[in-house]
């Protein structure tokens, strides 16, 4: 097993640094957030998780597609803004990685690919940082994760005494630390402490509980705030608009902006003649649900709830995923 | 039109200018496009049943159904009723603006499985759009298909859809136009009532015969219920589903119907298939 030494990492970083950007956990008015940082000192390495998951450096809130110059004289013009800066993301947990490779399968592999996330993507290095234990919200281990998972990762540093354990996982991470000053060591590694699992629904209890009463007990309390899609690693839904940003002689200018969107909406699904077939909140949920457990494997292989327990935390009306998947599987308390 | 690889951007539409605009009923428009950009870009890459994505620069884009097949100078068409921002933008536009078109998407009509087939085609508003192809495509193809009856229906003479059309429709041969109104006016003289109502009094058989329906979601779940009543079995009853949509291409999550996307899986489906589904579209 690589080690290499805290004092060594910092100052490789130092170095990287100048070519990539660098997005760590920092900590800001006490909150722990994934954010692009200016100096290395604001690193925070001993953490549960951030607030926010790493979606958003690949899947922004709002980011600018194409700059629209519209002259209304037959000559618009249209310009890509494909994004080309070069990441590197620090400490990035297994939860979030694991939240990458669900994004990646959908915005990626399935034709045709997202370029704007993929551009973003292929420029950067995800470094993962494994957890020492599970947190009071995680349950990765339920939903296929583990605390030691490296998929979605390039490297993965594990803390190690007064250093890091480095795992070179791709090609890419494999070239990138080529020059790291690290070595190699015979290490026993204790197993990270994992939390008891909670049932995961299979498809025909998922299948049956359509027309549960359960749906309408768990949405009661809902405010349909959206929180627990924004703060999730893989929920991905958009919406993508027009926005003038200026103009002048009868030319405007306008960006074609996509931005985060949540099943959570009232106006979700509802047509341009007014019909709504998710009206309720109840619908609603059910859907946001049954996409993590159910829709999603069918589309695209894969559960797209990676066990972060992020919308457990952020509710403000304490809904919990894991009470609902053990309501489904093993029926109300 | 797009060329699905990975150096391509599939959110960038191609510029069409508009080439002509027709009022086919209160706040509806027929946006005749000629595509501006790319070299050989014509209709005839669209099927029956397809969708693209039309762009009002500095409002945003929306999902339309093509309403056309080829037309003999190449261009596409779209039937655009005013609801929301890009659709009133789109209103606002004049012959020679811009627009950006972004398709074809979605799977089509599957035109060679409904051959030998009697066909009956059933559309209700500006529903009618995306099924006026099917009907192109039947008289181009006279020999292929067996007796085409139409079914068409909206709120009011005026709002009944390529008025212009019935008399060449009705010179296809061994083809039947119904129309009908819920509210008609002082020279209305035709059929008044509900397209179901309509569908009840035309009886069409069953036999060696396909059902095509698009319209409201409302109009789809009773013509639907009552074709099967008169014994046309799920997989030869046929819909085009409309959803809210922001891509058309699987990624923006909006278009699902449990676990279907309306856009790639979609929009047109048989009801076998629809009545698989987990969630209803209704």
């Amino acid at each position: 097993m690589n080690y290499i030494r805290q004092e060594d990492l910092h100052n490789w970083l130092a170095d990287i640094g100048e070519e990539y950007r660098l997005t760590a956990p920092v900590e800001k008015d006490g909150v722990i957030l994934y954010e692009p940082i200016q100096s290395l000192d604001e690193i925070v390495w001993d953490f549960e998780k951030p607030v926010n998951s790493i979606k958003e450096i690949f899947f922004p809130q709002t980011e600018i597609l194409m700059e629209l110059q519209i002259s209304g004289n037959g000559s618009d013009e249209i310009k890509e803004v494909i994004p080309t800066e070069k990441n590197i993301l620090l400490n990035v947990r297994p939860c979030d990685a694991h939240g990458l490779n669900c994004l990646d399968a959908m915005f990626l592999d399935d034709s045709p690919p997202d370029v704007y996330y993929a551009a973003r993507r292929q420029n950067s290095v995800v470094m993962g940082l494994s957890c020492s234990h599970m947190g009071e919200s995680c349950f990765c281990t339920s939903v296929g994760g583990s605390p030691g998972d490296t998929v979605g990762m390039d490297v993965m540093l594990s803390k190690y005494e007064e250093g890091f354990l480095v795992e070179l996982l791709t090609p890419i991470g494999e070239a990138l630390f080529s020059d790291l000053p690290v070595t190699e060591q015979v290490i026993e590694v204790e197993s990270p402490f994992e939390k008891g699992l909670f049932p995961v629904p299979n498809e025909e209890i998922l299948k049956k509980s359509f027309d549960s009463e359960l749906w309408g007990m768990q949405a009661e309390r809902c405010i349909s705030c959206r929180i627990c899609a924004y703060v999730c690693p893989t929920c991905r839904c958009f919406d993508i608009r027009d926005e003038v940003v200026g103009g002048s002689n009868g030319t405007k200018q306008a960006n074609r902006i996509r931005c985060w969107d949540s099943c959570a909406s009232e106006a979700y699904r509802r047509i341009a003649g007014g019909h709504n077939p998710r009206a309720s909140k109840i619908e609603r949920l059910r859907n946001r649900v049954l996409c993590k457990l159910y829709y999603y494997p069918q589309q695209y292989g894969m559960l797209s709830c990676v066990g972060c327990g992020r919308c457990i935390d952020a509710c403000p009306v304490g809904m919990d995923i894991t009470e609902i998947m053990s309501v489904l599987v093993e029926g109300p308390a | 039109m797009i060329t699905r690889n990975l150096n391509d951007n599939c959110w960038l539409p191609h510029l069409g200018k508009i080439s002509s605009i027709d009022n086919l009923g209160p706040e509806i428009k027929l946006l005749r496009v000629h595509l501006a950009n790319g070299n050989g870009h014509s209709n005839e890459e669209f099927q029956p049943g397809q969708f693209a994505f039309i762009s009002a620069f500095g409002v945003g884009e929306a999902p339309f159904g093509i309403a056309s097949i080829l037309t003999d100078d190449g261009s596409l068409e779209f039937a655009i009723q005013r609801l929301g921002n890009v659709t009133t933008a789109l209103h606002e536009l004049a012959v020679g603006d811009l627009i950006g078109v972004r398709g074809p998407l979605g799977n089509s009509f599957p035109m060679e499985k409904l051959e030998d087939k009697n066909l009956v085609v059933i559309g209700g508003g500006i529903g009618g759009a995306p099924l006026r192809p099917v009907i192109q495509y039947v008289n181009n193809n006279r020999n292929k298909f067996g007796e085409l009856t139409i079914l068409w229906a909206a709120r009011s003479p005026s709002h009944l859809m390529f008025r212009e059309d019935y008399e060449s429709w009705r010179n296809i041969p061994n083809t039947n136009l119904h129309l009908t109104v819920d509210q008609p006016d002082d020279e209305w003289d035709g059929h008044v009532g509900l397209i179901t109502e309509l569908l009840d009094q035309v009886n069409p058989s069953s036999k060696n015969a396909i059902a095509i329906t698009c319209g409201p979601p409302v109009m789809i779940f009773y013509a639907d219920k009552l074709l099967s009543e008169l014994g046309f079995s799920p997989d030869n009853r046929y819909v085009t589903l409309e959803a809210r949509m922001h891509c058309g291409i699987g990624k923006c999550g909006r278009c699902n119907i449990g676990e279907k996307l309306v856009c790639v899986d979609g929009p047109v489906f048989s009801m076998d298939e629809v009545e698989n589904f987990l969630e209803g579209y209704f």
